[in-house]
C-alpha cells in the first residue's frame, strides 16, 4: 500500500470499502481524505452498480469511464475479488486481519450469504470496526424493507413535512437526501469508534440506519409531536425567520431575500459558475484533472486534499494481495481461477 | 449489567459556543456538533449570553411553551462558563477568538470558508446558494421546496462533529474549518457534478424526475421506484394502458406524469399506505408511506430498535455493538 500522510488523523488506518453508489463508498472516501488508506473491494460478478452509466458505450472498458463512480471513488486502491467463492472469502478475511475499518451497505443478509455475518467477524477481528449502513438497521421488523433515499424521506418523517404545495415532496434521485447525508455522520461514528478502540483495545459494529438518522435530523418535531404539538408543514416559511420569503425572480427563477441579504435560488449551472463555490471544497479535482467529489471541511494545520484519481477495477489486485503476505503463486492462481479480475465476468450493462 | 457503555470522548471537555454565534445558521449547526459530542461521551459546556439560551423561544414550541428545538439540541448539555481546560471548542470565528484562544482543537463555522467575509445569511439562503433548494419540489413555475427543519445546519453539524473528533485523534492544535455552504454543496454533489463531469445538470421535475409523492386513501406514499421496478409495479397496479406509449420507458413516464397519475392515482387513493407499501414491498419496488413525526412514535421499527424516548427524543442513530449510547447528566441545561 503506498504511505499514507503521516500527519492526517487517519494515517495508518486501513479500511475494506464494501461500500456501493453512495452511503457506503462516499463514506469511506472521507475516510480516506482524513488520512487512511482505503481498499475498494467489489466482486466479477457485483460491480458497484455506479460503475453503470447512461453514456456508457459497450466496446469500451466502460465500467472503468463511468464519471460518477470515479468522481465518488478517486483515490481508492481497486480490488476486484469474486466474495461469493470461498476462495475469495478466505482472502477477504485475510486482508482483514491487517484491516481497521470494515464499510459495508449491502441489502441486510447479503454479508451473511458471503460467510461474513459482522457478528462473526466482530468476534474474529475484535479490533475492527465494522461499519453497517442499512436503510433500517440491522434488526427489527422492517429491516429488510426495499428502500431508496427518497423512501426514507417518506418514511422517517420528512417529506410529510416539506413542500411548497398541496403534496409532501420527496427530493428524488438527483438528491436521495438520506443517502449523502449518512456519509457526513457515518464517517464521523467511524472515527468515534477508532476513538474508543485506542481507549480500550476493543472495536465495534456500528449499526447505522439511514432511515433513523434522517428522522434524527428532525428530533425537534418528535419531540414536539410527543407532547402534542402539531406537525405543519410550512414550505418554505421558517417561523424562526420570519422575515425571510421566496420571490419570483421576473426572470422564471427565484430569490430568496431576509432581513440583511438576499440569495438567488441557483441551478446546476449557476452553482458550477459561482466564486464562492469554485473556491470552496465541495467539488475538487483529482490530479487527472477531473473533478472529484470534495470534502466538507478543512484542517488549517493538516491540509487535506484529492491526492489520487480513481483507479481502474482490479488494478491494485497484486498490490493489495501481495501486501497483505500473498506469494506471487498464489495470487497467480486466484487470477487463474477467476477469483480476481479486471472487468465484470458479464461485461454488459446490467 | 450489560457491557460498558462506548464513550469515545469519556475524559474530554468540549466548549459549545453555539448560544454565542453571531448568526442563526453557525448556532444550530455548533449546536448540533457538540450534541453529537456530548453522545460520544463528552462533558459539553455551552455558555450563555446575559439574555439567556437563544433557543429557549424558538419553534417548535411545546404546549407549556417550552423550546423543543433547545430540547433537542441542548439535552446532556451543561450551561456553564467559557473556563477552565477544554480539549476542544465550537463556534463561529468571533466566539472562538472572545472564549477560545487556548483551546487547542478548535471547529470554526462559517458562510464561505476561513478566508471570506461572513455576510448576513440564513439557511435557506444557503440553500438557494447551494442549488439544495433548486433542485427539491415541483417542476417549474411551482416554486421550489426548502427541506423541513434545519437540514443545512445540522448537515454542517455532522460535518463538523466528524472532522472535530479526526483532530482530537491526531492529537495536538488544530482548528477545523466547515463552511456552510461548502457542506451544502457536497450534499448536492450530482448537481454541480452534473455540469462539471456531463456538461448538463438535472434540474427540478424534469422528466427524469419519476419519483413523487401520490395520494393514497389515508395519507399519501413515496412512489420510488427504478427502471427494474416498473414492470412489477406495473403489474401491480393491472392497468393495460401501462403497457403503452408513452409510458413504456421512465422519460415516457416522467414527461407525461398528469396523464400517468390519472391511471394510477385511483389505484393509490383506494388503498391505505400500508396496503400500498406492503403490496409494493413484496414485489421489492421500494415505495414507502409518507409519515408524520406522530406516527413514527408508534412506529414498530422504531420502538423494536428503541431508537425513540418516550418523550420523542431520539437516540443518537447509531446502534454500537448493538447498544444505544444514552447519557444521564447531572445539572443538565435541559
Amino acid at each position: 500500500m503506498p504511505q499514507s500522510d503521516p500527519a492526517l488523523p487517519l494515517a495508518g488506518i486501513r479500511v475494506v470499502d464494501l461500500g456501493w453508489i453512495t452511503a457506503g463508498a462516499a463514506s469511506s472516501t472521507l475516510l480516506l481524505d482524513l488520512g487512511a488508506d482505503v481498499v475498494k473491494v467489489e466482486g466479477p460478478g457485483a460491480p458497484d452498480p455506479f460503475r453503470q452509466w447512461e453514456g456508457a458505450d459497450l466496446g469500451t472498458d466502460w465500467w472503468n469511464r463511468s464519471p460518477f463512480f470515479a468522481f465518488t471513488n478517486r483515490g481508492k486502491q481497486s480490488l476486484c475479488l469474486d466474495l461469493k467463492d470461498p476462495r475469495g472469502r478466505e482472502v477477504l478475511l485475510r486482508l482483514l486481519e491487517e484491516a481497521d475499518v470494515l464499510v459495508e451497505n449491502f441489502r441486510r443478509g447479503v454479508m451473511a450469504s458471503f460467510g461474513l455475518d459482522p457478528a462473526m467477524l466482530r468476534q474474529r477481528f475484535p479490533r475492527l470496526v465494522i461499519a453497517s449502513i442499512s436503510s433500517q438497521g440491522e434488526t427489527g421488523p422492517d429491516r429488510d424493507m426495499v428502500s431508496f433515499g427518497s423512501t426514507l424521506e417518506a418514511t422517517a418523517g420528512l417529506a410529510a413535512l416539506t413542500g411548497a404545495g398541496e403534496a409532501p415532496v420527496i427530493t428524488g434521485r438527483d438528491v436521495n437526501y438520506p443517502d449523502q447525508v449518512v456519509c457526513l455522520f457515518a464517517a464521523g461514528a467511524i472515527v468515534a469508534a477508532l476513538l474508543e478502540r485506542d481507549r480500550t483495545g476493543q472495536g465495534a459494529h456500528l449499526d447505522l440506519s439511514q432511515r433513523e438518522l434522517t428522522s434524527f435530523l428532525l428530533g425537534e418535531e418528535l419531540i414536539a409531536a410527543a407532547a402534542g404539538a402539531p406537525s405543519p408543514r410550512r414550505g418554505n416559511l421558517d417561523p424562526a425567520e420570519p422575515g425571510e420569503r421566496l420571490v419570483a425572480d421576473g426572470e422564471g427563477g427565484w430569490r430568496v431575500e431576509w432581513p440583511g441579504g438576499s440569495a438567488p435560488v441557483r441551478d446546476g449551472v449557476a452553482l458550477a459558475a459561482a466564486e464562492e463555490f469554485v473556491r470552496g471544497t465541495a467539488v475538487l479535482r483529482s490530479p487527472d484533472g477531473s473533478p472529484a467529489k470534495g470534502i466538507p471541511f478543512r484542517f488549517a494545520r493538516r491540509p487535506l486534499a484529492v491526492k489520487d484519481s480513481c483507479h481502474d477495477l482490479g488494478a491494485d489486485n497484486r498490490t493489495v494481495l501481495q501486501a497483505a503476505g500473498f506469494a506471487a503463486e498464489e495470487i497467480d492462481r486466484l487470477e487463474a481461477a477467476g477469483l480476481l479480475a479486471t472487468a465484470p465476468r458479464t461485461a454488459k450493462r446490467g | 449489567m450489560g457491557l460498558a457503555m462506548p464513550a469515545p470522548l469519556a475524559g474530554r471537555r468540549v466548549l459549545d459556543l453555539g448560544a454565542l454565534c453571531a448568526q442563526r445558521p453557525h448556532a444550530l449547526a455548533a449546536s448540533m456538533a457538540a450534541k453529537l459530542c456530548a453522545a460520544y461521551g463528552a462533558e459539553v459546556v455551552r455558555p450563555l449570553p446575559a439574555d439567556g439560551e437563544p433557543f429557549a423561544s424558538l419553534p417548535p414550541l411545546l404546549p407549556d411553551g417550552a423550546s423543543a428545538l433547545h430540547r433537542f439540541l441542548n439535552a446532556g448539555k451543561r450551561p456553564g462558563p467559557a473556563t477552565g481546560w477544554f480539549d476542544a471548542a465550537i463556534g463561529d470565528g468571533a466566539a472562538l477568538a472572545a472564549h477560545a484562544a487556548e483551546v487547542p482543537v478548535k471547529a470554526r463555522l462559517s458562510v464561505f470558508g476561513p478566508d471570506e467575509p461572513d455576510p448576513p445569511m440564513s439557511e435557506l439562503g444557503l440553500a438557494a446558494l447551494s442549488g439544495l433548494l433548486g433542485i427539491v419540489g415541483e417542476a417549474p413555475p411551482a416554486p421550489p421546496s426548502r427541506l423541513a427543519g434545519h437540514q443545512v445546519a445540522y448537515s454542517a453539524g455532522l460535518a463538523t462533529c466528524t472532522a472535530l473528533l479526526a483532530a482530537l485523534r491526531a492529537g495536538g492544535e488544530e482548528v477545523v474549518d466547515v463552511s456552510l455552504l461548502d457542506v451544502t454543496a457536497w450534499l448536492n454533489w450530482k448537481v454541480a457534478a452534473g455540469v462539471m463531469v456531463i456538461g448538463s445538470a438535472p434540474v427540478r421535475g424534469n422528466a427524469k424526475a419519476t419519483w413523487f409523492t401520490v395520494k393514497a386513501r389515508d395519507g399519501y406514499v413515496a412512489l420510488v421506484y427504478q427502471d427494474k421496478d416498473w414492470p412489477p409495479l406495473r403489474d401491480l397496479i393491472g392497468d393495460p394502458r401501462l403497457l403503452e406509449e408513452p409510458f413504456i420507458t421512465g422519460p415516457g413516464r416522467g414527461a407525461n406524469r398528469a396523464a400517468l397519475l390519472e391511471i394510477i392515482g385511483p389505484w393509490f387513493a383506494a388503498r391505505t399506505r400500508a396496503e400500498i407499501t406492503a403490496a409494493a414491498q413484496a414485489r421489492r419496488v421500494p415505495i414507502g408511506p409518507v409519515k408524520y413525526p406522530v406516527e413514527l412514535l408508534e412506529d414498530a421499527q422504531y420502538r423494536a430498535r428503541g431508537f425513540l424516548a418516550p418523550d420523542g427524543t431520539p437516540s443518537l442513530p447509531v446502534g454500537w455493538d448493538g447498544q444505544r449510547l444514552v447519557r444521564e447528566v447531572a445539572d443538565a441545561a435541559v
